[in-house]
């Protein structure tokens, strides 16, 4: 009871300040000695001063992406031109460290360095001790630069060899099903034919534009 | 030298349950208590190991989707993107590198995953400009932002 009292004197107290503030004189309010300050400590803090046209900021009021800085199509493209020179120039040199490849072979895709074993699960049409050239290559990186195919890169620039190594068998693997309640069983051993692969070189020729 | 033949020869003139029999107990000789030693027990339980093998070959790839990704979105998160960002812009601009290969390089080749990440980064940008144009108010359409700006 006696906070909903004082609520209520406070919620009071406040339209008397916001009345005192038009310079309305209510010479009965100051009689009374309301406006002691010991009671308007508990007054909120200090209307803040909003110029006129104010937007509060919410989702609407700007886009929720950070502000774009344009770069002018020239600059763009002389600064694309720079990284290919000196990209080129590392080519050149050969000052690239080991590269590494992410190349796609057997539906699926192997991060490869040279002289890395790769274990394919199935046969391929080459018999062993074949060189092959894998020619889906994605994505070739060195120490300095990485260069990433959109979704391949060209065939005069990059050039993966591997060489057949070694082709076996998988472990017997037992497949099996079963219902309970429903005499339902199959089992099958399923044996997959794998190839090994040796990753001889990874090569890139000096050729980007 | 150990001579296996005569004792396997002698052991084959039988009947082929015992065969059978070892066949199911060699699957089972690891397990625990007496499912490794009577062959009642041991069928139910060999059985169930082969279900759940072949089962787990279909989740292993699953599980490891998984964990491809959450490793993709802790290493975008740190060059400041969300994974599905860096996935669909990577889209976008058609590079087809997979998940796995894609935390492979997170983890081990670090700079040209951040080369990714700026390649991402530069299609989004190129996105939003195209999608916010001159920033002018197609014609019978009014927006709430760009009147506002």
């Amino acid at each position: 009871m006696a906070l909903t009292l004082r609520n209520g004197c406070l919620e009071m107290l406040r339209t008397c300040r916001r009345v005192n503030s038009r310079n309305v004189n209510i010479p009965v309010l100051n009689q009374m000695g309301i406006l002691s300050p010991a009671l308007l400590r508990h007054r909120s803090s200090q209307r803040i001063k909003l110029p006129l046209s104010y937007v509060p900021p919410t989702s609407l009021s700007r886009p929720p992406w950070p502000e774009l800085q344009s770069i002018s199509r020239d600059e763009q493209e002389r600064q694309h031109q720079a990284v290919v020179e000196t990209v080129n120039n590392l080519l050149e040199k050969e000052a690239y460290g080991r590269l590494f490849a992410v190349v796609h072979f057997a539906s699926r895709q192997w991060k490869v360095t040279n002289e890395d074993l790769i274990l394919i699960e199935n046969h391929i049409d080459a018999e062993c001790g074949d060189r092959i050239r894998l020619e889906k290559v994605l994505l070739v990186g060195g120490e300095e630069f990485t260069l990433i195919g959109r979704p391949l890169l060209g065939c005069d620039l990059v050039r993966v060899e591997a060489t057949v190594i070694e082709k076996t068998e998988s472990w017997p693997k037992v497949h099996m099903r079963f219902w309970k309640r429903h005499r339902f069983q199959k089992k099958r051993i399923i044996v997959q034919p794998q190839t090994v692969l040796r990753v001889n070189t990874i090569e890139v020729a000096p050729r980007l534009t | 030298m150990v001579f296996l033949t005569l004792s396997c020869w002698i052991r084959n003139r039988g009947p082929d349950r015992y065969w059978k029999v070892q066949e199911v107990l060699s699957h089972a000789r690891h397990f625990r208590g007496r499912k490794s030693r009577c062959y009642s027990l041991a069928v139910r339980a060999v059985r169930r190991a082969f279900v759940y093998a072949t089962k787990a070959r279909r989740l292993k790839r699953r599980n490891m989707r998984t964990l491809w990704i959450s490793r993709i979105a802790a290493a975008s998160r740190e060059h400041g993107m969300k994974y599905p960002v860096l996935i669909h812009n990577l889209v976008k601009s058609s590079v087809e590198v997979n998940r796995r290969v894609l935390s492979d390089l997170a983890i081990t080749e670090p700079k040209s995953f951040l080369s990714l990440a700026k390649l991402a980064r530069a299609r989004q940008q190129e996105g939003f400009g195209v999608a916010l144009g001159d920033r002018k108010e197609p014609p019978g359409v009014f927006s709430r932002i760009v009147t506002l700006q």
